[in-house]
C-alpha cells in the first residue's frame, strides 16, 4: 500500500489525480489502480474531491498522513521525505514539515527547534526530522 | 583579577550500577505536566536532554518529530519533544528538544558555558562558583 502511495506522491505531489492518470503516468493496470485508490482512501491516505458535474473522483494526498509517516519513522519516512523531493535540497539538514510544506529547516536541530517550538505548546501540527544523515548528528555513546 | 573556585550545589552520585555515576536534578514539564528527574550526565552525549520513558509518560509528553542519532550501537532513530526544563540552581529555566532513549541523560549542551567539579572520591558532581581571591 505504501509503495503505490510513495509513487503518486512522487509523481503528483499534493496535486489531485484521476485513476486513469495512476494508469497513464505509472503504468498501472486499471483494476490495481483502482484497487489501490479505494483501500488508499480507507486508510486515510487519500482524500476523494468529487467535483459536481464530474463523472470521475480525482483523489489527493492527504497531508496529514506525512505527520504520522515521520512519527513512524523508518523506510516509510525515508521513501517519503525522497518523493517530496526533499533529499535533493536539504540532504543532511532537518526540515520542520506542516503536511507536505517545508515550513523551516536547519543544519543543527536545536537551533531549528528554538524557532519552530518557543514553548511546549507551540505548533502542534509541525513536525521535525533529519533528511538523510544529519552533518550535525546528536550523538549518545551509551 | 584573580578568583578562586568555589563549590555551589552538589548532586549525589547515582550508586544503583557500578560504578556509581554522575547525575543532576531537573524539573521537565510540558504544557500540563511536571516531573523532577536525576539524568545521568553523559558527556558523550552532544545533546541537551535524554528522556527515558518513564519520565516521557510522566510528562505525558507527545512526540513532535524523530531524528537519527547516532549510539555506540549504530544509528537509531528516536522520537523528539518540546519540553521545559527547568533548573533554580543554575538559573535555567528554557525549553528545549529532548529525545527519547532507554533512559534520562544530561548532555553537553546542557552542561556547556559553566565549570563542573566531578568530584568521584565524595561521589557529587557540582556547580561551581566564583569569587574574587582573597590575600591571606
Amino acid at each position: 500500500m505504501m509503495r503505490p502511495f510513495v509513487e503518486a506522491i512522487r509523481t503528483f505531489r499534493w496535486e489531485p489525480f484521476r485513476s486513469v492518470d495512476l494508469v497513464e503516468r505509472l503504468g498501472y493496470a486499471s483494476g490495481y489502480a483502482r484497487n489501490f485508490l479505494s483501500q488508499a482512501t480507507r486508510q486515510g491516505l487519500l482524500i476523494v474531491e468529487s467535483k459536481r458535474g464530474k463523472k470521475e473522483k480525482t483523489f489527493r494526498a492527504n497531508p496529514d498522513v506525512v505527520r504520522e509517516i515521520v512519527l513512524r519513522g523508518g523506510k516509510e519516512k525515508t521513501e517519503l521525505l525522497e518523493a517530496l523531493g526533499l533529499h535533493s535540497k536539504f540532504l543532511g539538514q532537518y526540515v520542520a514539515l506542516r503536511g507536505f510544506s517545508v515550513v523551516d529547516h536547519d543544519a543543527d536541530v536545536y537551533r531549528l527547534a528554538e524557532r519552530v517550538f518557543p514553548d511546549t505548546e507551540a505548533q502542534d501540527d509541525v513536525v521535525i526530522t533529519n533528511v538523510g544523515t544529519p552533518k550535525k548528528i546528536l550523538t549518545v555513546e551509551i | 583579577m584573580a578568583s578562586q573556585i568555589g563549590i555551589g550545589k552538589c548532586w549525589a552520585f547515582n550508586d544503583d550500577e557500578q560504578p556509581p555515576y554522575p547525575t543532576i536534578e531537573l524539573t521537565v514539564s510540558s504544557a500540563d505536566r511536571k516531573a523532577s528527574i536525576s539524568p545521568k550526565v553523559d558527556t558523550g552525549f552532544n545533546g541537551s536532554l535524554a528522556l527515558g520513558r518513564e519520565a516521557v509518560r510522566k510528562v505525558r509528553l507527545t512526540a513532535r518529530g524523530t531524528v537519527l542519532i547516532k549510539a555506540a550501537t549504530g544509528h537509531n532513530e528516536v522520537p523528539v519533544y518540546a519540553v521545559k526544563i527547568y533548573q533554580p540552581d543554575l538559573a535555567l529555566t528554557f525549553t528545549t528538544l529532548a529525545i527519547g532513549t532507554e533512559r534520562s541523560l544530561a548532555g553537553r549542551k546542557l552542561l556547556e558555558h559553566r565549570t563542573w567539579l566531578l568530584d568521584c572520591k565524595r561521589r557529587r558532581f557540582c556547580i561551581t562558583t566564583s569569587r574574587p581571591a582573597t590575600n591571606d
